[in-house]
């Protein structure tokens, strides 16, 4: 390869071409780390307090989330709130151990991200451009994002040995397929109203979980230490 | 009964696969207000529901009785009446219900109008690169369904039809042409409206982007004050940076106001000058000073340009009255006479020059100021008078 380039290039050395294909290198391998989530290793507690934070602000968010939202879509929307849809993520957090629990949160995050993205393109249409739900939508949607993220890497920090699951397919193929505008109202309040459900018991889970699972660790590592 | 309470179950699910089990027609229509709809909500026999069981609800408001048809034992139709303007831009909700309340189907309606001529398209330009174009809706303004505006543009003997794509959600009636725009030949710009009960085309405007030139205000403005004279302010400017390569004159106009009075006072004769003084001010005193800049003329066009926006208030304060002793014989500051002002401040100086001081004050040397006043009046007088002859 190099005697290749010699007789192609006499220009250039060796070590400009080798300066470019590491330069290169480096590129992909950053590239290819940024798809991934990229995790720093945070002591337990601090980590698990920070989502709990976040937890907390993106359910505060949500409740005004879903008063906006059935102010702007008329009166009549308490009750399109309560009928029942198939394919929308319930707000039940499953699993039994602190490791199933986590990521059945993070599961979850990841299975709403779809319906929110789908309930703001909707909303897109049936809202004049002024309006604050769309700007809320995507501030949830985000947010959310970020959270499952964190949750992604605390549960790789906590349970090195746990494989996470391959990321749900929520593709559009469990979004509804295109509905008519009331119908569109009643799935978009179900997606929100089971959306706050599910924040509020996150906030409750994660303070459980960081009770059980930074207090054990630290426990291990002092009996560690006196060997 | 067992069958009445597996139905009360059932029913909630409805809306899962309602398009099977219920439905309303027509669905998400557009009407015009004070046009009457009729509207069927078909229940599947499956449901064990019968027509007469069911009702209706416009915006969460039961329908009257009186208002149904019932067309068979699983149709049942509603007439509504000189429909009222929409409440909210994603559509009233009407709906159909079973007779313990729960919702078999809805439809959301969209009362409005079409689209009346937009008005008012005035366009300018940001140092001839792009251009911003503003409209008004026309007629009262709201049509209360979505109603779609469109910018388009042409050269006015060659080319195409364009649209402008950067709409502006902070203003809906404003859209913005980045780039590629020609200078020295004339555009047709107009706004399309559109929207489910028509469309409507503004007035076409024809412009050359060089007859409506607009530039940033001029930067580096500096108030400062002349020397010691405490009724002057000194104002400099740079032309605006964006307008240097082009061939043009640009004329500017300052305004200034004191502190605490909002109207302010323009200086229109400005020119072309980067620098201008003002004078007859109240000493002591803060101003607030803007200027902007015109375009005048770019690449030869004679046309005056639009004006720039005023620049940000810059401030500065007159000197104080030098005569005036600090901390012995000052009047109060806050004196709201200022005839009485002035003339105390003469009077103090005068006491310092000829009396040595303010040890002696009394009435009496107020009186001799008086006196020597008038007598240096007279003198002034005179010699004026002998100047002129």
């Amino acid at each position: 390869m190099s005697g290749h380039v010699k007789n192609m290039c006499p220009q250039l050395t060796i070590s400009q071409a080798a300066r470019t294909l590491l330069s290169l290198l480096l590129v992909a391998a950053i590239d290819s780390v940024s798809a991934a989530v990229v995790c720093r290793k945070q002591p337990c507690g601090s980590s698990l307090q920070r989502s709990l934070k976040l937890t907390k602000l993106i359910h505060k968010e949500s409740v005004d989330l879903l008063k906006t939202y059935k102010v702007s879509q008329g009166d009549m929307s308490e009750l399109f709130c309560q009928m029942s849809i198939n394919n929308v993520p319930d707000p039940n957090i499953s699993g039994l151990d602190p490791s199933e629990r986590m990521l059945s949160i993070y599961s979850h995050c990841k299975a709403f991200l779809p319906h929110l993205k789908r309930v703001t393109e909707q909303q897109t249409d049936l809202q004049p451009p002024s309006s604050s739900l769309l700007s809320k939508l995507s501030t949830a949607h985000n947010r959310t994002n970020g959270l499952a993220n964190q949750i992604n890497c605390i549960y790789q920090t906590l349970f090195p040995n746990l494989p996470i699951p391959p990321e749900p397919v929520d593709g559009p193929t469990s979004v509804p397929p295109s509905q008519n505008v009331f119908q569109q109202k009643v799935y978009g309040c179900v997606v929100l109203k089971r959306f706050k459900e599910f924040l509020s018991r996150v906030t409750r889970e994660l303070r459980t979980l960081k009770s059980q699972v930074c207090t054990r660790r630290t426990t291990f590592a002092d009996t560690n230490a006196l060997f | 009964m067992l069958s009445l309470f597996f139905l009360i179950l059932y029913i909630p699910a409805v809306m899962s696969s309602s398009s099977q089990m219920a439905g309303i027609l027509p669905q998400d229509p557009a009407l015009p207000i004070g046009s009457t709809l009729t509207a069927t909500c078909s229940v599947s026999p499956d449901l064990g529901l019968h027509a007469s069981s069911l009702f209706w609800s416009l915006n969460g408001r039961r329908l009257p009785s009186s208002s149904y048809s019932v067309l068979s034992p699983t149709a049942l139709s509603v007439t509504l009446p000189g429909l009222p303007a929409s409440r909210q831009r994603s559509g009233d909700n009407l709906v159909c219900h079973n007779h313990g309340g729960h919702v078999l189907a809805g439809s959301c309606l969209y009362i409005g109008m079409p689209p009346v001529k937009p008005v008012n398209l005035t366009c300018w330009s940001r140092n001839t690169k792009d251009l911003t174009c503003r409209w008004a809706p026309g007629g009262q303004g709201e049509t209360f369904i979505k109603t779609k505006y469109t910018l388009k543009y042409k050269l006015r003997w060659y080319g195409r039809e364009r649209e402008c794509e950067e709409l502006n959600a902070a203003q809906p009636y404003s859209c913005y042409i980045p780039r590629d725009l020609a200078l020295f030949t004339p555009y047709e710009i107009w706004v399309e409206a559109t929207n489910q009960l028509g469309s409507a085309t503004s007035d076409v405007i024809t412009l050359d982007i060089l007859d409506v030139v607009t530039t940033d205000p001029p930067s580096g403005v500096s108030v400062s004050r002349v020397g010691d004279l405490e009724d002057h302010l000194s104002i400099r400017w740079e032309s605006p940076p964006a307008l240097k390569d082009f061939l043009f004159q640009a004329k500017y106009q300052i305004r200034y106001r004191l502190e605490d009075i909002s109207d302010w006072k323009v200086m229109d004769d400005v020119g072309n000058q980067t620098s201008c003084r003002l004078a007859g001010l109240r000493p002591g005193t803060v101003y607030f000073v803007q200027v902007r800049c015109n375009p005048v003329g770019i690449y030869g066009s004679r046309r005056a340009g639009i004006w720039s926006e005023w620049s940000h208030p810059t401030a500065a304060s007159t000197p104080h009255s030098e005569r005036v002793l600090s901390g012995s014989c000052d009047s109060k500051s806050g004196d709201s006479n200022s005839t009485l002002r002035r003339e105390l401040k003469q009077f103090f100086g005068w006491v310092r020059n000829h009396a040595y001081g303010c040890g002696g004050m009394s009435i009496k040397l107020y009186d001799q100021w008086r006196v020597w006043m008038q007598k240096s009046h007279k003198t002034r007088n005179q010699v004026l008078q002998g100047d002129k002859s």
